[in-house]
């Protein structure tokens, strides 16, 4: 139990980089899985597996849910750089967060389309095999090869921007 | 053939993957050590994958798990009001709590003792710290005072046992001497001389006597308990 919640509270952090809403979202999976583990067949792959598609499923409704709130956001972002810097400094905890490598990597993360960020995160961060991401994902596996790809490729490029360099 | 560009980002993944065949990675191989572009994005993508792969993974709060735990299998068991009473008394009644009682009520009673402190009568001045130190000394010093007198009680009732058992020892041997011998000389109808070993047995017990009385002078204590 302790074991599968730490493995999905991962996933929904990485994917949504908000502790609250990560949280929120392990409770919505394991009542889901709770509620529908009657309707899991083997033949889906392993128990993991499955659970991590209905954690996937719950991810991509909650960004469609949450879809107008960020563009909101973004309207706030383009606010004048005085009133930007006037929020960072509110909020010291945070900006200590993002002046470290893993907090920009996950920055950089949530600014990936949820296509590419589901595929790095199942990949590089679950270290999951490609076997296990394509049934997840329910795609083709060369769609899952070119997603984690493509996914790297804009998280590099991501980085790079924001003067971030990986070593 | 030569790799374009496109190719190389295509096959990125799987090169540094280590999936690509070894004809497909040398031709990317040279491409890359040819390219100002490539180059710095192989390198920048292997070092985000290296980075990727080392990020911990983010400490689960307990409160997320007993959420979780209350919303699927129910609220956990909460026992109040009389119920929580008798199980509280229930685990009371077992064996182990009785002897932990009766082992910190025995040292209670030890302890309140030494300190002098009265069951009968509790006063609070009994806890002022002089008093109570006063009291301890007190009993210490009664408690030495009755040890030796006890260690000389027991000593003395020895040396009189010891002395009756010697007394005894001494009254067997001579009556074993003069013990009554049937002689050939002696004639039908005629009696043995016992009246040879009276005055001596007399003696020997009116010796002991003098020994106890002397015995009941020395230790008048002894003999005035065991009058009483």
């Amino acid at each position: 139990m302790r074991r599968h919640t730490r493995r999905i509270f991962n996933v929904c952090y990485r994917f949504v980089g908000n502790r609250t809403e990560a949280e929120d979202i392990s409770q919505e999976v394991f009542l889901r899985v709770y509620r529908t583990l009657g309707s899991y067949r083997s033949a889906h792959g392993g128990f993991a597996t499955w659970m991590t598609s209905v954690t996937r499923n719950l991810l991509i409704d909650h960004y469609r849910r949450t879809k107008r709130d960020r563009q909101t956001d973004s309207l706030d972002d383009a606010m004048p750089v005085v009133e930007n810097k006037e929020s960072v400094a509110r909020r010291p905890d945070q900006q200590a967060l993002l002046n470290e490598l893993s907090g920009q990597v996950q920055s950089a993360l949530t600014r990936l389309s949820p296509e590419l960020r589901e595929a790095v995160i199942l990949r590089d961060l679950q270290q999951m095999e490609y076997a296990e991401i394509q049934q997840v994902l329910a795609v083709p596996e060369g769609t899952v090869k070119s997603r984690i790809n493509r996914g790297r490729i804009e998280l590099a490029k991501i980085l790079q921007q924001m003067g971030v360099r990986p070593s | 053939m030569t790799w374009t560009c496109d190719q190389i980002e295509a096959q990125l993944s799987d090169y540094l993957e280590g999936l690509l065949p070894a004809q497909d990675r040398a031709e990317f191989e040279s491409h890359v050590h040819a390219c100002s572009d490539c180059a710095p994005l192989l390198a920048s993508v292997k070092d985000l994958m290296t980075e990727l792969r080392s990020m911990d993974e983010v400490e689960v709060s307990p409160r997320l798990i007993y959420s979780i735990l209350d919303q699927t299998l129910g609220p956990r068991e909460t026992v109040s009001g009389w119920q929580s009473f008798q199980k509280f008394i229930r685990g009371l009644a077992t064996p182990k709590f009785a002897y932990g009682v009766a082992s910190v009520l025995a040292t209670l009673v030890i302890v309140v003792s030494t300190f002098g402190i009265s069951f009968r009568k509790p006063k609070l001045a009994d806890l002022h710290p002089v008093t109570v130190y006063r009291n301890v000394d007190r009993q210490a010093h009664l408690s030495y005072a009755r040890l030796v007198r006890s260690v000389s009680d027991w000593r003395v009732v020895y040396e009189i046992q010891s002395r009756l058992r010697q007394g005894e020892n001494e009254l067997q041997a001579p009556s074993e001497d003069n013990a009554p011998q049937s002689t050939p000389e002696n004639q039908p109808g005629q009696k043995d001389d016992h009246t040879r070993t009276q005055p001596k047995q007399q003696n020997r017990a009116n010796e002991i006597g003098r020994q106890m009385e002397l015995l009941a002078a020395q230790c008048p204590v002894v003999f005035e308990r065991s009058i009483r």
